[in-house]
């Protein structure tokens, strides 16, 4: 009965990070089974990213993308995801690349950037045929995953021990 | 780590900056606002809409008590974690009467399970409790299994409650202390009147808890539903009782720390003073920081964390993922 939601909302950026990182993680997050926020790791990284390039933040909402930040160089538009650390490499890839997709479909064409405040690093990134595949093969395979009625189990993995989810995954 | 304040003075409790302020003949205190996770509040205080805003704007809870340590109500600010998902799932359970009866069925197993340990930690202790321990296993293992409605599953908590209590005759031997039978409202004897303060810190416990989740603490199982009032928290305090409540009790009396002078009367009811009440949150704060390690989790956790993954666990129950085994202490 309440398992699959009657309107469907779209994949958006976070729930791509999420699903590459860990599916059950996603899943829990469509059905806004929110972390819990006494969670230490989680008010870290709300603490950099508020604090971090604070001279050229703007977090811009474009319908169901919300971008960490834009800006212009000499000829490109450029949007930027910044993270923690690179741990997270691949989610934050993709979640970059995801943007750059959903921009090119609004007719935006945008070169993305990967910021590491914590580790002095920027990673560019330009969205190519190949890219552009794994987005739309990534979306799909998410809005499969959400639109199942249970939970993928937990699995234990790296990610377990600073994920929010952890006491609700472990309890 | 975000704490319980606990306010016994009366005086008046406000807003300042990011402060909570509480003046009171006792001279005037301000707690940071980040590091408070509720407010439980036994004197007379004043407060305004103000505060409540504020209270609203940080997540904290207020809970009120009475003359007698009484529950008598919280402030309970918006919710801040909402999932439609977890409530239909939530009322679902409790509108299927099996599936109601079988949630309802696991609180009580997890309240008789918590009695009997605290029970067989005192058998050890060379206490004749026996016959206490029989009864109550067979209400466990016979009855319990055997009951066909929640009302059944009602009376046979009762039931076992009434060798409970009992048997604190027999562990509390020797002290000034005795019991005759449960009676609440009002506490007709010392020991009634710890039993009621206890368990009111705990339902008040529970529910600062189940405010850090998606579940909605108007929707109970075992204690019925009718929407006006909290009742999940009533269910899973039953756990916790036995192992929070009653342990602090026997603690404190068996080691005098609270004797028959910390106790008022009026007319036919017994009330536990202020320097009482003062050592029972002390005590039961100390229990709850208590840390052993959690398996699942890899990592010591507090009782207080305890009580929140319990509630995990019942929201992992109603979706389906796991079905509910109700915390049993070990020791
Ligand atoms: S705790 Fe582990 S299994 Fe659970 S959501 Fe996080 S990463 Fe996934």
């Amino acid at each position: 009965m309440a398992g699959r939601p009657v309107h469907v909302p779209p994949v958006v950026g976070s729930l791509v990070n999420a699903y590459v990182i860990c599916r059950r993680k996603a899943w829990l997050m469509y059905r806004q089974i929110s972390p819990d926020e006494d969670n230490v790791f989680l008010h870290m990284g709300r603490l950099i990213q508020g604090q971090s390039y604070g001279r050229e933040r703007k977090e811009v909402r474009l319908e169901h993308l919300s971008l960490d930040l834009i800006r212009r160089d000499d000829e490109n538009l450029i949007v930027a995801e910044v993270k923690k650390s690179s741990r997270a490499r691949a989610a934050a890839r993709m979640q970059l690349a995801f943007y750059l997709y959903e921009l090119r479909e609004m007719g935006i064409e945008a070169k993305g950037e990967l910021l590491f405040p914590e580790e002095r690093r920027r990673e560019r990134m330009v969205l190519d045929e190949s890219l552009a595949q794994q987005v739309e093969h990534l979306k799909e395979s998410v809005l499969m995953l959400v639109l199942q009625e249970q939970a993928p189990p937990p699995e234990r993995t790296s990610f377990c021990n600073k994920c929010a989810y952890t006491e609700f995954c472990w309890a | 780590m975000q704490k319980t304040l606990y306010l016994f003075a009366s005086g008046r409790l406000r807003r300042k900056d990011n402060t909570i302020c509480v003046e009171s003949d006792e001279g005037t205190k301000y707690f940071p606002v980040v590091s408070l996770r509720d407010i439980f509040v036994f004197g007379e205080v004043d407060l305004n809409k103000k505060l409540l805003e504020f209270m609203e704007e940080n997540e904290i809870i207020l809970h009120f008590f009475g003359y007698y340590g009484n529950y008598v109500g919280s402030f309970y600010p918006r919710e801040h974690y909402n999932s439609g998902y977890v409530i239909l799932r939530q009322a679902e359970h409790y509108l299927d009467p099996a599936r109601r009866l079988e949630l309802a069925r696991k609180f009580v197993d997890g309240a008789l399970a918590n009695i009997l340990q605290v029970l067989r930690y005192y058998q050890n202790r060379g206490k004749e409790l026996a016959p206490y321990v029989e009864s109550i296993t067979r209400l466990a293992e016979e009855s319990l299994p055997a009951c066909g409605s929640v009302e059944e599953l009602m009376a046979v908590e009762g039931n076992a409650r009434g060798y409970y209590y009992e048997s604190f005759n027999t562990i509390l031997e020797g002290l000034p202390f005795t019991i005759t039978g449960r009676s609440k409202r009002p506490p007709a004897d010392p020991l009634n009147a710890l039993i009621s303060f206890g368990n009111s810190l705990v339902y008040a416990k529970v529910l600062t808890e189940i405010y850090k989740t998606h579940l909605d603490p108007r929707i109970g199982y075992l204690h019925a539903t009718n929407f006006r009032r909290f009742t999940l928290n009533l269910d899973v305090a039953e756990i916790f009782k036995p192992i929070l409540a009653d342990r602090v009790l026997f603690n404190l009396v068996g080691k005098k720390m609270v004797g028959l002078e910390d106790f008022e009367r009026r007319g036919g009811a017994y009330l536990l003073k202020e320097r009482g009440r003062r050592l029972y949150v002390q005590e039961l704060e100390e229990k709850l920081q208590t840390t052993f390690h959690h398996r699942r989790l890899r990592r010591n956790v507090s009782y207080q964390t305890l009580l929140r993954l319990e509630l995990y666990k019942v929201e992992k129950h109603l979706m389906g993922e796991q079905p509910y085994e109700p915390f049993v202490s070990r020791w």
